[in-house]
């Protein structure tokens, strides 16, 4: 296996790509009891139209098709379920859906290898019948009633909804009653086939482990697979251009809940990886500086009483789409989103002030050298980055040679006033 | 992970978790107090109003900025109703000297001095708190009570909480009530400040790879040294009285989608073991995907995506919680009903308790790899008076038989049932 380390976390990484494609990572995590296994596959509810290797037509699949596979993943031939036989081990098991992965996973500090063996089992063998897909649309259904009721999600999806004409990262990645009613077992078949392949997944596995051993147990467990082509995925073109500035939602919230977001179209070569990682550190420094806890913007709104506490602070990004997402809540979001755009002129005007840039760099290091505390956090970012093509070590190498002048140009790139939008979920 | 404990002065304890497996220390301090109706705002208001200003940090701005200086250090508080006491919680969490790209910083010794200070120097004008901070952690106050019914599953379960304990400390808001607000003044304020200060109970919790002057440090720090000697005012969680109660069935409308179903279960226990009882019998019930709850509600009628039990030792109490079509509310009730029922009729395998058993164990064995979490379980133990260690907890956990928690099956009992519609 190869080996990279990282000197100031004093982490090693353990990395391999087996013939069958798959790459497998492993942290030792020497003395810590808990150990943390993640399987995943980059395929996540962006993925609704592409071109199964072999075929010649475009596949176009109901939206929530990702997410309903992670749910059916875990039911069993023989009636049993996954879900239950690995809680019966005392391990923690679960599954989540992104925009653009699955992943399956389990943590724990005994059984380890029998968990694994039900995991790798139920992650390459699929049943799905009539029946078994009938029954998961009333539970999914119930699912996406919760969501309906969070204020929280309802003011991002329509901060997406407001950006993006086309871009599939709109959709709900549950999808919605009406699309996960088309869905049945062939389509699930299909989109099984053609995204959980070895060469489409990998794994993250942390904890006390000798890797080299481990890496042989993982090969045991794995069924053979032809070598497949290439997975040809469609996204639909997205214009610059937002599609509203402002978008609103009625529900019964105490206070408006807010998201500033921005369309940041100035596309990164995905390509050149330390561009990406620098672009990303320099976003959350940036954002830390207009509206961190230290920023004057947000001094002034909070003793004004315009918001009660800390916004939340994203810079998301992923193959076709980036952007930026300020989540708060306010008496006036409006008042917050003017002020905001006035403080983004003032710094793209005068520049960045070098000390807070320096102390929010400081910051943001030490925020990455956190990461490394607990399995769980661990085996996420590398599963995570590594579907976006970084290795998680290289936050922690690329911030060294950020500068202001570098902050000042992502300042004018991403921050243009005609791709802000507000979302509001408010009182009606 | 070795956990120490050392009376600072009575009433006042520090206590080590000394681990080299994070790359962060952890600095908290807990102060404790009885749950009352006179003072429960104010509390309130204190946690709040503590963070936004120190005798040599003025403002929340300077705080920021100093946290943001030792490589984001991340100081946070919290407040929490921890039986009938009402614990503001004060933490800051920062990286470990060896992981600095810099190797002279002593990051440790400030960030215990700035958190001794901000919650015991705060920044004082003319005898009285700040009146600008202190009317807007009001306005701060109003809005986080207010928030209640944001997230209608925490929202339902505060109002469970309520019906069950009407006027009762257990059944007040943590965050306290608007009606109070008005009453409170920048001087009284700070008075009462100062009574709490000088007799609620302290502890303060140090966990990371620590050196051996860090009990000098605390010790022989000022504001340590200010701090009297105390008979800790805070409350010892008993054994509930048993009460013989009728079903107390409450529902509200409001603007959801999605129907709360909560139920709020007494167990009436008669000793401290039985809590360790409880805890398998509510594994049983609705702890894990392998539950009565999750089985039955979810994946065999596909009533639900929650369907699940907490259990609070603290008060000997289980939440269920589910949430459901709204149409759906008489089937779910007798679902869930059923299967109260049926762990009362011992219709449960040894299966099932062994796999509750790995599964609470497992929880147990997490904690020394959890900075946080070994600090809650320290501190649930002091505030208990007990101490039983985590391998001794295992050793209770895997004794527990069939018997006992058909024992405790038969006094469970249910006290409200609480449905929040549309």
């Amino acid at each position: 296996m190869q080996i990279i380390e990282n000197l100031k976390v004093k982490e090693k990484l353990y990395i391999e790509k087996l013939q069958n494609g798959l790459t497998v990572m492993i942290v030792p995590k020497p003395g810590m009891k808990k150990k943390y296994m993640i399987w995943g596959t980059n395929y996540g509810s962006n993925d609704n139209k592409f071109i199964v290797p072999g075929e010649q037509d475009v596949t176009e699949v109901p939206n929530g098709v990702a997410h309903f596979l992670e749910h059916k993943l875990f039911e069993q031939e023989d009636g049993t379920n996954s879900l239950d036989t690995l809680t019966a081990l005392g391990v923690n098991a679960n599954a989540y859906t992104t925009n653009d992965h699955t992943a399956y996973l389990f943590e724990c500090t005994d059984n380890f290898y029998e968990a694994m063996d039900e995991l790798m089992d139920y992650v390459q063998h699929p049943y799905f019948t009539d029946e078994n897909v009938e029954k998961e649309k009333g539970i999914i259904g119930q699912e996406i009633r919760m969501y309906d009721d969070y204020p929280e999600w309802r003011v991002y999806l329509n901060t997406l909804e407001a950006m993006y004409h086309e871009n599939p990262i709109k959709i709900d990645i549950t999808g919605t009653i009406e699309t996960i009613s088309k869905i049945d077992k062939d389509i699930l078949y299909k989109c099984y086939n053609t995204f959980y392949h070895p060469s489409n997944m990998a794994m993250v596995i942390v904890g006390d482990f000798v890797p080299e051993e481990l890496l042989k147990e993982v090969k045991k467990r794995l069924v053979k697979k032809e070598a497949a082509g290439e997975i040809k995925r469609i996204y639909p073109e997205e214009k610059e251009e937002i599609v509203k500035p402002e978008i609103v939602q009625k529900l019964e919230v105490s206070n408006p809940i807010y998201t500033i977001g921005i369309k940041d179209v100035k596309k990164c070569d995905n390509k050149d990886k330390n561009e990406l990682v620098k672009k990303h550190i320099s976003m959350e420094i940036l954002l830390n500086i207009i509206f961190g806890r230290s920023s004057k913007l947000y001094q002034d709104l909070y003793k004004e009483g315009t918001i009660y506490g800390e916004a939340s602070l994203d810079y998301e990004f992923g193959k076709n789409y980036s952007h930026v997402l300020i989540t708060g809540m306010s008496s006036d979001p409006r008042k917050v989103f003017k002020a905001f755009k006035e403080r983004v002129e003032e710094l793209k005007n005068n520049g960045v002030d070098k000390s807070d840039f320096e102390r929010l760099k400081k910051m943001i290091y030490g925020n990455y050298v956190r990461e490394y505390n607990d399995v769980q956090d661990i085996a996420r970012m590398f599963l995570s980055d590594y579907f976006k093509g970084i290795c998680s070590f290289d936050y922690l190498e690329e911030i060294e040679g950020i500068n202001v002048e570098y902050l000042n140009q992502v300042l004018k790139d991403v921050f243009k006033e005609d791709k802000m939008v507000l979302s509001i979920v408010e009182n009606g | 992970m070795e956990h120490e404990v050392k009376e600072i002065k009575k009433g006042i304890k520090f206590h080590t978790l000394n681990t080299d497996k994070f790359k962060t220390n952890l600095f908290a301090i807990f102060l404790s107090t009885k749950l009352d109706r006179e003072n429960v705002t104010k509390n309130a208001l204190i946690s709040m109003l503590l963070r936004r200003g120190s005798r040599t940090m003025n403002s929340q701005e300077e705080i920021s900025k100093k946290m943001e200086e030792l490589y984001g250090a991340s100081f946070d508080c919290g407040l929490d109703k921890t039986g009938d006491n009402q614990v503001l919680k004060f933490y800051i969490e920062a990286i470990n000297d060896n992981y600095l790209p810099q190797h002279n910083e002593n990051i440790l010794k400030i960030v215990i001095e700035s958190l001794l200070e901000i919650v015991f120097d705060p920044y004082i004008e003319n005898d009285g708190f700040k009146k600008e901070y202190l009317e807007q952690e009001k306005n701060n106050v109003k809005q986080r009570i207010e928030g209640k019914i944001d997230n209608k599953a925490r929202y339902s379960l505060e109002r469970a909480i309520e019906e069950m304990y009407k006027n009762e400390p257990y059944g007040l808001y943590k965050f306290g009530y608007i009606e109070d607000l008005d009453k409170i003044n920048e001087k009284d304020l700070y008075k009462y400040y100062i009574d709490l200060i000088n007799n609620c109970k302290i502890d303060i919790f140090l966990s990371g790879n620590l050196s051996d002057d860090v009990e000098k440090l605390i010790e022989e720090n000022e504001n340590i040294k200010n701090l009297q000697e105390r008979e800790p005012q805070f409350e010892v969680p008993k054994i509930p009285e048993k009460k013989d109660i009728k079903e107390n069935i409450v529902t509200e409308s409001m603007e959801v989608t999605q129907g709360k179903l909560v139920i709020g279960l007494n167990v009436n226990i008669d000793n401290d073991e039985e809590k360790y009882w409880t805890l398998m019998y509510n594994s049983i019930l609705g702890g894990s995907a392998n539950s009565k709850l999750f089985q039955n509600v979810r994946e065999k009628a596909h009533l639900a995506y929650v369907a699940s039990s907490t259990y609070y030792r603290f008060k000997s109490i289980i939440f269920i919680n589910s949430g459901i079509e709204i149409s759906n509310y008489d089937n779910a009730l007798e679902l869930i009903r059923k299967q109260i029922e049926e762990m009362k009729q011992g219709n449960f395998t040894e299966e099932e308790i062994d796999n509750s058993k790995k599964g609470i164990i497992a929880a147990i064995n997490t904690i020394d790899d959890e900075q946080d979490t070994g600090i809650t379980y320290y501190f649930g133990q002091e505030l208990a008076e007990s101490n039983v260690s985590e391998e001794e907890y295992i050793k209770k956990i895997e004794n527990i038989n069939k018997e006992n928690i058909v024992d405790i099956a038969n006094k469970v009992q249910i006290n409200t049932i609480y449905f929040l519609k549309d």
